[in-house]
């Protein structure tokens, strides 16, 4: 009982002190307020360093060349690609196109499972080989989703890339690629063990695959790009608004969503 | 043995009364920022305001919410300790209105989606990031707000603000810190605020 009287009685002391102690600094108390917001901003501002300051230090020993090759994606994009996306959206409905996407999807399910499996990710193995054999069938050859839309079953984006990230493979420098856009080494390399899975090719392969040849690859290709163009052209303009710089913009938006991907 | 007891007794009590107070914060701020979120969805599902005036309202009603001045400090990183107060105040202006464009046009898009709070983390006392949902009809959006408590109230603004946005795990400020970095290698200061203004 007497340590709880004394300990109210400080508490009380303690806040009666304060009080009568900011009566007195009442005058002084706007240069001091300023002041301390000054020192506050500069504490903050160490504080918050810390948090950003740390990746910050990447090599880019292909900067010149990357720089060049986003200004030309960029005239692509621009002057080719989004003026056929643009015709494209006006001929095809958005469910068309939609359903478009779904089979592109559907068909890249082998790269899905075996980078899944790599990463002894064996649910998300499961729940991709639930959604191939939904969205084949009831989905009729992948053009709806019913495996997301009524089983709940989602996605699980994998690639190559992420897989060799998943063991600890740093991305290496920056590589802007023709076309395709920013990437990395590691990403770049993976992009050939990805094909080997995709059924869309055009080298002799000893398993059936959907293309044969290089006019029916680019072709399937080309109607798949521009098709993800027209459903995604206003992402990529809102992203573009916000760029003072581009290469430099587009490249740290990759890498940190590419460090996202790989830790999840 | 008796005061043994009490010291403990005293441990304990402050130990739980520090980290209900945690929770707490957590409960408070979740309340505040969901209650935001649903003036926001009436600004951008209300039919009779001009997308301007619409845009207006959506600013006016995050600002308190957000520390865009901060912002503005941390993108330009150490270059900013070495700005003029003049500049250093016109580059904040700059910024903020960009910042407030930028932030209303996005949302404006999103109609008609949900946002679900999946994720509360506490790094630090004074740190607090909500891992949110933004659901639609077609993807789910993953969007990270992270508040920072100042120790010293600012005035007009709330107790806990937000300093960066993650989108798909890609922050808003880290991109501008690379872009202004690498922007101001090889031009000046006044040449970034000449684009800034132009993208105004």
């Amino acid at each position: 009982m007497k340590s709880f009287c004394f300990v109210v009685l400080f508490i009380f002391i303690s806040g009666f002190t304060q009080c009568s102690a900011n009566q007195i600094d009442r005058q002084n108390e706007d240069r001091i307020v300023f002041q301390k917001e000054n020192d506050n901003i500069e504490n903050e501002f160490e504080e918050f360093a810390d948090e950003f300051e740390a990746e910050e230090k990447t090599s880019d020993p292909f900067a010149s060349y990357n720089r060049a090759m986003t200004r030309f994606n960029d005239g692509m994009y621009e002057y080719v690609l989004k003026p056929v996306a643009k015709r494209y959206d006006q001929a095809v409905s958005l469910q068309v196109q939609e359903s478009i996407r779904n089979f592109f999807n559907n068909i890249y399910f082998p790269v899905r499972f075996v980078n899944n499996l790599l990463q002894g990710k064996f649910s998300h193995t499961a729940q991709e080989t639930q959604r191939f054999f939904i969205n084949s069938t009831m989905g009729i050859l992948g053009f709806f989703d019913p495996a997301k839309n009524y089983f709940k079953i989602e996605a699980h984006e994998e690639d190559f890339g992420q897989t060799l990230g998943f063991y600890g493979i740093k991305s290496g420098p920056h590589i802007v690629l023709p076309l395709l856009g920013p990437s990395n080494l590691r990403d770049t390399i993976s992009l050939y063990p990805d094909a080997l899975l995709s059924p869309l090719d055009y080298t002799e392969r000893s398993y059936p695959t959907l293309t044969d040849t290089w006019a029916e690859f680019i072709s399937a290709k080309s109607l798949e790009e521009i098709n993800r163009i027209s459903l995604d052209m206003e992402n990529y303009e809102k992203m573009k608004k916000d760029a003072v710089d581009l290469y430099p913009y587009l490249k740290d938006a990759y890498e940190q969503y590419r460090k996202k991907q790989i830790e999840e | 043995m008796r005061g043994l007891y009490k010291k403990f007794l005293l441990f304990f009590l402050v130990a739980f009364m520090a980290q209900n107070a945690a929770a707490n914060e957590q409960v408070q701020l979740q309340n505040r920022f969901l209650k935001k979120i649903d003036e926001v969805v009436l600004i951008v599902e209300d039919k009779k305001l001009s997308k301007d005036i619409r845009n207006r309202n959506i600013v006016k009603a995050l600002t308190p919410m957000f520390d865009f001045e901060l912002m503005a400090k941390l993108s330009l990183g150490n270059v900013w300790k070495e700005l003029s107060s003049k500049d250093a105040k016109k580059f904040v202006d700059l910024y903020v209105e960009r910042m407030k464009n930028s932030y209303s046009a996005k949302i404006d898009a999103y109609e008609g989606e949900k946002v679900q709070i999946k994720k509360i983390e506490q790094p630090k006392s004074d740190r607090i990031a909500f891992v949110t949902d933004l659901t639609g009809k077609e993807n789910r959006l993953e969007i990270v707000y992270k508040f920072y408590r100042p120790k010293i109230k600012i005035s007009g603004k709330d107790e806990w603000l937000i300093y960066d946005v993650e989108i798909l795990g890609v922050s808003i400020l880290k991109t501008d810190r690379a872009q202004f970095r690498e922007f101001l290698q090889t031009k000046s200061i006044n040449e970034l605020m000449d684009v800034l203004a132009k993208q105004l």
